[in-house]
């Protein structure tokens, strides 16, 4: 049986629950962690004036229930266990993670899995921008894990990722991979302005669109029938991400850059006409 | 008055300027000075902290580092990352929260100032444009006196008088742009190099008789009439001298000739650390240490006085006045890199980087900077400096203090760096050791009388109550990481690490007299050369914050 947090009633001022994760809870009593003192706004509150505590957090399990737009860094810093979301969340949920999964059946706001370095973060609703993406003034986003979002994102998503595996059911908005290192971003609706901006590697995949708005510093490298997106298909079969036909094989146009950059980052797109 | 007064009980006192070296007495205060015992026996003190058994010294006196203005606030915004993963100062009922990293914010810098036992510190490098900006700051970083210097060496009008052959001019000039900006001394950075780094792609100073072009005028030239000029204006602090070629392999001759050129003139050689290397003809096993020579002629020549610009190993941000260093070092570390055009004044470069121990080049800054305080025989001739943040952060200091009162310490990080260093740096025979009372010279006495600053840095009569209270510990760097008290004009604004009382200090600065007929000159060159008007120009420092005028 997990721990539930229920939220009790409405919350005013936002509220930030970083360090309140599965590793830590897992041998507190109730009272305890109802006593924990988290910031709203800018006081600190007891996490039981906040939320009705119930449950037993002994198999590292959390469950979070109600409408917790307003609830900020949800698994933030989390290293192992599971965190259930059942509604919506809001900003840095599960950033800087190094393990664990974090499910949210609803939507997640800002910052999602921002600089996360492992571990597995599923949304049945859609998220905001800068999602696995990097802080101001860091060097690198996400290093390594997986973000499943079966909506649409908004834009900077995985800017300056440096590894790992991001998959969004539906669109993106502008500058998907800004600037990214390394890693992969596999988008199965439209995306907005400038794919790629800058990237140096890694690949990204934009397979609800044509022609997908690359920037001019983006080259034609051929079509190829790519089998590691077989391979991601199995992953995310088995993630519980539902089956997506575009990853079984079919003929796809390959776009090498960003040339601005250091230019060795791929593009897949599923007809020809990539750039404008 | 007699309510007024504070008793510091039977502390072992450490006051170098008045010849007190660990003697036990008693400190009288009143009015935010040091006074004499009252003769009449039946006078109680308000207030006696019971300073038996503890170390007493003048409040510590930073007298370079860059604490305020536009570069530091460019430095928080370039690296946020760094401000956020330093653990956050956190508010209490009498201080305000605050930031860390390489650059902590206003507030907290004040704080951590004073939780060191420093109660004065002078930023380093304002150029006056920015003076308005900086005293607006500096009106927000509490608990020390503070000030700052400001850049003359790469000034239009400057050069030009120089080209010109109008000493005079050049001598109202200083004054009066000293009193517009409300500094408190002038200082040269790279002078003439900034000026042909603005002027095109690598352009720089090689050497001290490059011609600047557009003024025909060369470094040594800009040096030896600056530090000839504030001599005539009898200022506090002598000119305060970045030399040309900071950084650079080989740079040691630069710095010889600097030296020279101030021709018998009082000069302060600032960060000398960083220019004290040998090499330069590509072969990095070239690079090493010229301290020796160097130091030699320091020892020999009573005008100079230097601080060290010591590395600290770890992350740091370098921010200079000298644009084509900033470049040099982003294109070295592959890092975000600021660079900025200060129009007839200066130039600014902004580099993240970090100090490994691992790699020669850093081991040889650390092991130079600590052959300087080891290798100036007089302590009053040399200065504790970081350059915060340049070579780390003054929190540094302790460490440093530790580093030079313990050779076995010293030896232990030593023995740990890249065999070049260990087999070639003269610090494998250097067993010197500091005293306290030496200690209390370079941090505190002797920075305050090379600032010309006689209230500072002393515990006689009539000197400000500024006081430090240490506790000894097994180790040099525990005692002074926290001061059981701090006092401060006579209030106790840190007791047992904490803040009592977060007093505002005062602005420090000069307001020489000058010819006033050369002002229309000026104004005729700034209304045709400057983007701001004449009458925005000087700071009202009254209007601002607390200010007092030295000297």
């Amino acid at each position: 049986m997990p721990l539930i947090f229920r939220l009790a009633s409405a919350i005013g001022s936002p509220v930030r629950l970083g360090g309140i994760t599965p590793d830590r809870l897992r041998d507190m009593s109730l009272v305890e962690i109802a006593r924990l003192e988290v910031l709203q706004g800018n006081v600190s509150v007891a996490l039981g004036d906040l939320f009705r505590v119930s449950g037993d957090g002994a198999d590292g399990r959390l469950t979070f229930e109600g409408d917790l737009a307003g609830v900020h860094e949800i698994g933030r810093g989390m290293t192992g266990g599971e965190i259930v979301v059942r509604g919506s969340a809001g900003r840095h949920v599960g950033g800087g993670m190094t393990g664990g999964a974090i499910h949210i059946h609803g939507d997640a706001g800002d910052w999602l899995g921002c600089e996360m370095k492992g571990g597995l973060i599923h949304v049945r609703g859609s998220a905001g921008d800068h999602t696995g993406a990097a802080y101001a003034g860091s060097r690198r986003g996400m290093t390594e894990g997986t973000i499943l979002i079966e909506g649409s994102v908004g834009s900077h998503l995985g800017a300056s990722m440096r590894r790992g595996l991001v998959a969004v059911g539906g669109d993106c908005r502008d500058v998907a991979g800004l600037e990214m290192i390394a890693g992969s971003i596999l988008v199965f609706g439209a995306c907005g302005r400038a794919p790629g901006a800058g990237m140096r590697r890694g690949t990204i995949g934009v397979f609800g669109m044509s022609p997908v708005p690359l920037l001019p510093t983006f080259r034609a490298a051929g079509r190829f029938r790519p089998l590691f997106l077989r391979l991601i298909r199995r992953d995310l079969e088995r993630l519980g991400f539902p089956p997506r036909d575009e990853l079984s094989g079919e003929e796809l146009v390959l776009y090498h850059g960003d040339l601005v950059g250091l230019g060795k980052g791929e593009v897949w797109c599923r007809e020809d006409g990539g750039t404008p | 008055m007699s309510s007024d007064f504070i008793k510091i009980l039977g502390g072992t006192v450490h006051d170098p300027a008045n010849g007190i070296d660990g003697e036990v007495r008693d400190l009288w205060l009143a009015g935010g000075k040091v006074v004499a015992a009252p003769t009449d026996p039946s006078v109680q003190a308000v207030r006696v902290i019971d300073a038996r058994g503890l170390v007493v010294m003048p409040g510590g006196v930073d007298m370079h580092c860059h604490i305020v203005g536009s570069k530091v606030n460019t430095a928080r915004i370039m690296c946020p990352e760094r401000s956020r993963e330093a653990a956050p100062v956190a508010r209490t009922a009498t201080t305000r929260s605050g930031t860390m990293g390489s650059v902590p914010s206003s507030f907290a810098t004040g704080y951590r100032y004073a939780g060191l036992g420093y109660t004065t510190a002078f930023d380093a490098a304002i150029a006056p444009l920015a003076a308005r900006h900086a005293h607006l700051e500096l009106a927000d970083t509490p608990c020390v006196d503070r000030g700052f210097y400001t850049l003359v060496g790469n000034n239009h009008y400057v050069m030009r008088s120089i080209q010109k052959g109008e000493p005079e001019k050049l001598k109202s000039f200083i004054a009066w742009l000293l009193g517009a900006a409300g500094a408190y001394a002038t200082k040269l950075v790279n002078p003439g190099g900034v000026e042909l780094w603005k002027q095109g792609r690598d352009g720089n100073a090689r050497d001290l008789d490059t011609t600047v072009d557009g003024f025909g005028v060369t470094p040594g030239q800009i040096i030896g009439s600056v530090a000839r000029a504030v001599d005539e204006l009898r200022l506090p602090h002598p000119v305060h001298v970045h030399c040309n070629n900071l950084g650079l392999p080989g740079n040691w001759t630069t710095t010889l000739e600097t030296m020279k050129r101030l021709d018998g003139h009082r000069g302060h050689l600032t960060h000398i650390q960083f220019h004290s290397y040998a090499g330069g003809d590509g072969d990095e096993d070239t690079f090493g240490s010229k301290v020796a020579p160097l130091a030699e002629y320091v020892n020999a020549h009573p005008n100079l006085t230097v601080d060290v610009g010591q590395v600290v190993f770890g992350r740091t941000m370098s921010m200079t006045a000298d644009g084509p260093v900033g470049h040099y070092l982003s294109r070295l570390q592959g890092s975000k890199w600021y660079s900025s055009d200060i129009e007839q004044e200066a130039g600014c470069g902004i580099v993240p980087i970090e100090y490994k121990n691992t790699s020669a080049v850093h081991a040889w800054q650390w092991a130079i900077g600590l052959e300087w305080y080891l290798m100036v025989d007089d302590p009053w001739r040399v200065t504790m400096s970081t350059d915060h943040p340049n070579g780390g952060s003054f929190l540094a200091y302790p460490q440093i203090i530790r580093l030079l009162m313990d050779r076995t310490f010293r030896q232990n990080v030593f023995q740990a760096l890249p065999a070049p260093v260990r087999e070639k740096s003269a610090l494998k025979d250097l067993d010197r050791e500091y005293t306290l009372n030496e200690i209390a010279i370079i941090t505190r006495a002797g920075p305050a009388r090379m600032l010309g600053l006689k209230d500072k840095g002393h515990l006689g009569v009539g000197a400000d109550a500024d006081i430090t209270i240490y506790a000894p510990a097994s180790d040099a760097e525990t005692m002074f990481q926290m001061p059981r008290h701090v006092i401060k004009a006579g209030r106790l604004l840190v007791e047992d690490g904490e803040i009592r009382e977060p007093l505002m200090g005062k602005t420090l600065h000069v307001a020489p007299d000058y010819d006033r007929e050369v002002e229309a000159d000026i104004q005729a060159w700034f209304e045709d050369s400057y983007s701001i008007r004449w009458r925005n120009y000087p700071v009202d420092l009254k209007a601002q914050t607390e200010a007092e005028v030295v000297a």
